[in-house]
């Protein structure tokens, strides 16, 4: 027996896997990326309770239906499983769903043809039983030729003598195909250079590549493999496919029908008897879509307003943490980059983690109990005119609260390109840092009665943009297919909250360890460029206390003369230097806008006291000409520019994390602000065009 | 009388069952439809349509999946009985 070893656990999705996962290494592991793409990754040691001295790693690898991968998290796990003999685990823990056999054991067939020594946990097996669908575990384990425990990942039942099983169960090959011609002679042509478990594995990855060499796996075949399979003629190859897979589904059934010979039918679903009665509310042509409607408020309100307290008391508290480090050290440079740089930029990382943590707290629960699916199903029609998979709604809706927690969502979606689009469009939903910017904007150069109208014009303008930039996308860049929807509608089940709030946890570190250290640096950099060169002036009054003073910093400043220097690039948009310093300084994050604007009309606080800097916008005169310095059409290119606009470092640094590359934040950056620039320009000589002033 | 029909998943009536016969195509898409169980000799029932019309809702193999029309027309069917 192995006393060192690594096993990986695979199983469909919606099997308890991850309950599994964390009852045998006591919820202790490692979140890591598997290499090259962000597909999430957990490693852990299985918990000396059950190890008894060994040393066992468990891999979880994404949930599979099959080994032929159609996107990127499938391709892992497949690879891991059927890749060359020094990547394979030692062992794999295969978990089926006990009342899903007729599906599940598709993927078990497939896994023991690998000749990989394996262990079926047979789970929920207290729900199957509950069904009168037991399994006779001793035929099953015969028939397979692997060990079979029955398992209740949510007590832990079976938990012990799976963990004995491994190391002690033999590697086998599954039954021979005899019979099926195509496919054995395809097999024999694989076979010459590869070994047998490699060729059956090959050969619907073949079939499937032939169609579409974009697939995510095909990267990852050898060239002798590729060149092997360019040896069979296409419709030869797929004839194979299917003789393969009608051969697996026979087993299965032959299987089924030894293991549960007084089941009548492999066709009926008992689980989803309960299920049904729920869909036939909650998929409901009206009191679906009303319920959906609901659920969507809801999760809406809570990233919008209800995280909107702890957010302040985020920031209340780095506040009295300035002012404190600011008391002890006294006036000067180090304090100054201490509290406005490193303070602040720790802020503005913690400041995310209300609403990450409720996003992934909601959308957790709602994936668990199994309502993401359905709402997937709902929402399917209205994504696919996009060319994107049901499952993209929820992260775009949540990119009116915030894009950074949306685009962390987006990690549902499992086809590489999809999300990259839906990451793409999430930055033109208005989130709520535009909110105070368009309200700014509004009370200052806008009647009362006009201003609902334009507060809706803008976010209007906002979804339809980002849907037709989706669009777009779909059809140049990213271009591809409508994802298919093969979408299992699991049964409705209780969701576990230890499991929730454990990914909430993961998700909100994997967030401040990996995005936090550049929202953090680009924070110090632009504190730097907004107040270097040190004035002279402010020898002997503390920068903090005086307005005046800080507005003169900020103007002489580099960012200030960076502002200045653009001028004649915001003319032509109907902005100054002043509203250029504004957007310079809001890169730190949108909201800052309006304190820096604050700054620049040496107005202190005016996050607290929109008044003062409402009048000095909707007063402040040309000192040639004497007319308003601001006017309705300026403000509206002005907050057409914000709609457009990806004014926000926070985001740049979560794409950057998410995709591994500066290639898609730089696109990003470039692409919105040409494309705010152009809309904001459009707007307002447009407009003057047309006579507006 | 009547005489098994060919047709495809896709025209299902709500509630009626019917049992595969072939899945067409030779892509990707295919290859996932056979491995989610929609194999010759399967039978399957259209639960449900989705409120906008599309996808469909079936079960298949004691599962309940959820397959856009365009994808679900593949699958050919025969109405058996």
């Amino acid at each position: 027996m192995n006393d060192r070893m690594r096993v990986a656990l695979a199983g469909n999705p919606n099997v308890g896997k991850t309950s599994l996962f964390n009852v045998l290494t006591g919820s202790r592991y490692k979140v890591g990326n598997f290499a090259g793409v962000t597909v999430e990754s957990r490693e852990g040691q299985v918990s000396p309770r059950y190890a008894r001295g060994r040393d066992i790693t468990l891999v979880d690898l994404p949930g599979i239906y099959s080994l032929t991968a159609t996107s990127e998290d499938e391709a892992i796990a497949s690879a891991m499983l059927s890749g060359r003999e020094r990547q394979q685990p030692d062992a794999v823990l295969l978990v089926l769903d006990a009342t899903n056999l007729a599906r599940n054991l598709y993927l078990a067939l497939q896994t023991v043809e690998l000749g990989l020594p394996t262990v079926v946990a047979l789970n929920m097996s207290d729900i199957a039983k509950r069904f009168g669908m037991s399994v006779d575990t001793e035929v099953l384990a015969r028939e397979l030729g692997v060990n079979v425990v029955e398992t209740v990942a949510r007590t832990g039942v079976g938990a012990q003598a799976l963990v004995d099983a491994f190391g002690n169960t033999p590697a086998r090959l599954g039954n021979g195909f005899a019979g099926v011609s195509t496919l054995a002679r395809v097999l024999t042509t694989f076979e010459r250079t590869m070994t047998s478990a490699r060729a059956r594995w090959l050969v619907l990855t073949a079939a499937a590549a032939r169609a579409d060499s974009e697939l995510p796996h095909y990267a990852l075949l050898s060239p002798p493999e590729r060149a092997a399979i360019s040896e069979i003629a296409a419709p030869d190859l797929f004839d194979a496919a299917r003789e393969l897979i009608t051969a697996r589904y026979h087993e299965v059934d032959r299987l089924l029908a030894a293991i549960r010979p007084r089941e009548p039918t492999r066709d009926g679903a008992p689980t989803m008897a309960y299920s049904r009665r729920i869909d036939g509310v909650l998929t409901h042509r009206v009191f679906g879509l009303a319920i959906f409607v609901v659920v969507m408020t809801v999760i809406f309100q809570a990233i919008f307003t209800w995280a909107e307290p702890l957010m302040g008391a985020i920031e209340s508290i780095m506040a009295w943490l300035a002012a404190h480090v600011a008391e002890l050290l006294g006036p000067g440079l180090l304090t100054d980059l201490l509290t406005q740089g490193v303070i602040h930029g720790a802020g503005n990382v913690l400041v995310f983690v209300p609403q990450i943590a409720l996003l992934f707290l909601f959308i957790g629960l709602l994936e668990d109990c199994g309502y993401l699916a359905r709402a997937a199903f709902l929402m399917d029609r209205l994504m696919a005119r996009v060319g994107l998979h049901g499952k993209a709604f929820v992260p775009l809706l949540s990119g009116y609260a915030c894009a950074v927690p949306a685009i962390l969502s987006t990690r549902t979606i499992s086809s590489m390109r999809d999300r990259m689009v839906t990451i793409l469009m999430i930055p033109f939903m208005s989130c709520s840092a535009r909110l105070p910017v368009y309200a700014l904007v509004i009370a200052a150069l806008f009647e009362p009665s006009e201003g609902g109208v334009v507060l809706t014009s803008m976010y209007a303008l906002s979804t339809v943009s980002a849907l037709a930039m989706g669009f777009v996308y779909k059809r140049t860049l990213l271009r591809g297919p409508t994802p298919p929807l093969m979408l299992e509608l699991p049964p409705y089940r209780l969701p576990k909250l230890s499991n929730t709030l454990a990914n909430v946890s993961d998700r909100t570190m994997d967030f401040v360890k990996g995005a936090g250290g550049m929202i953090l640096a680009c924070t110090i950099v632009l504190w730097a460029l907004l107040s270097f060169p040190r004035p002279t002036i402010a020898e002997d009054s503390s920068t903090l206390e005086n307005p005046q003073a800080r507005a003169t910093t900020i103007e002489q400043s580099y960012g200030g003369r960076f502002a200045r220097a653009l001028e004649p690039v915001l003319e032509p948009i109907g902005q100054d230097w002043r509203m250029g310093i504004g957007l310079v300084g809001s890169f730190a994050a949108r909201e800052v806008f309006v304190s820096t604007l604050g700054l620049v009309h040496g107005i202190e606080n005016s996050d607290d006291q929109a008044t003062p800097l409402r009048d000095a916008i909707r007063n402040a005169r040309d000192p040639e000409t004497g007319a308003p310095r601001y006017t309705k059409l300026k403000g509206l290119a002005l907050m057409v520019f914000f709609v457009y606009a990806c004014q926000c470092m926070s985001t740049l640094a979560v794409v950057q994390r998410e995709t591994r590359s500066w290639r898609w934040p730089v696109f990003m950056f470039v692409s919105m602000t040409a494309i705010a620039y152009a809309m904001a320009l459009l707007v307002y000589e447009g407009g003057r065009w047309l006579g507006f002033a | 009388m009547k005489v098994p029909t060919e047709m495809s998943m896709a025209e299902l009536d709500v509630g009626q069952p019917g049992e595969v016969t072939r899945v067409a195509g030779e892509d990707a898409i295919t290859i996932r439809l056979l491995e989610m169980g929609f194999v010759p000799g399967t039978r399957v029932r259209l639960v449900k349509r989705a409120p906008f019309g599309d996808p469909l809702e079936f079960q298949v193999r004691g599962y309940h999946i959820s397959i856009r029309a365009a994808e679900a027309a593949r699958v050919e069917i025969s109405l058996s009985k």
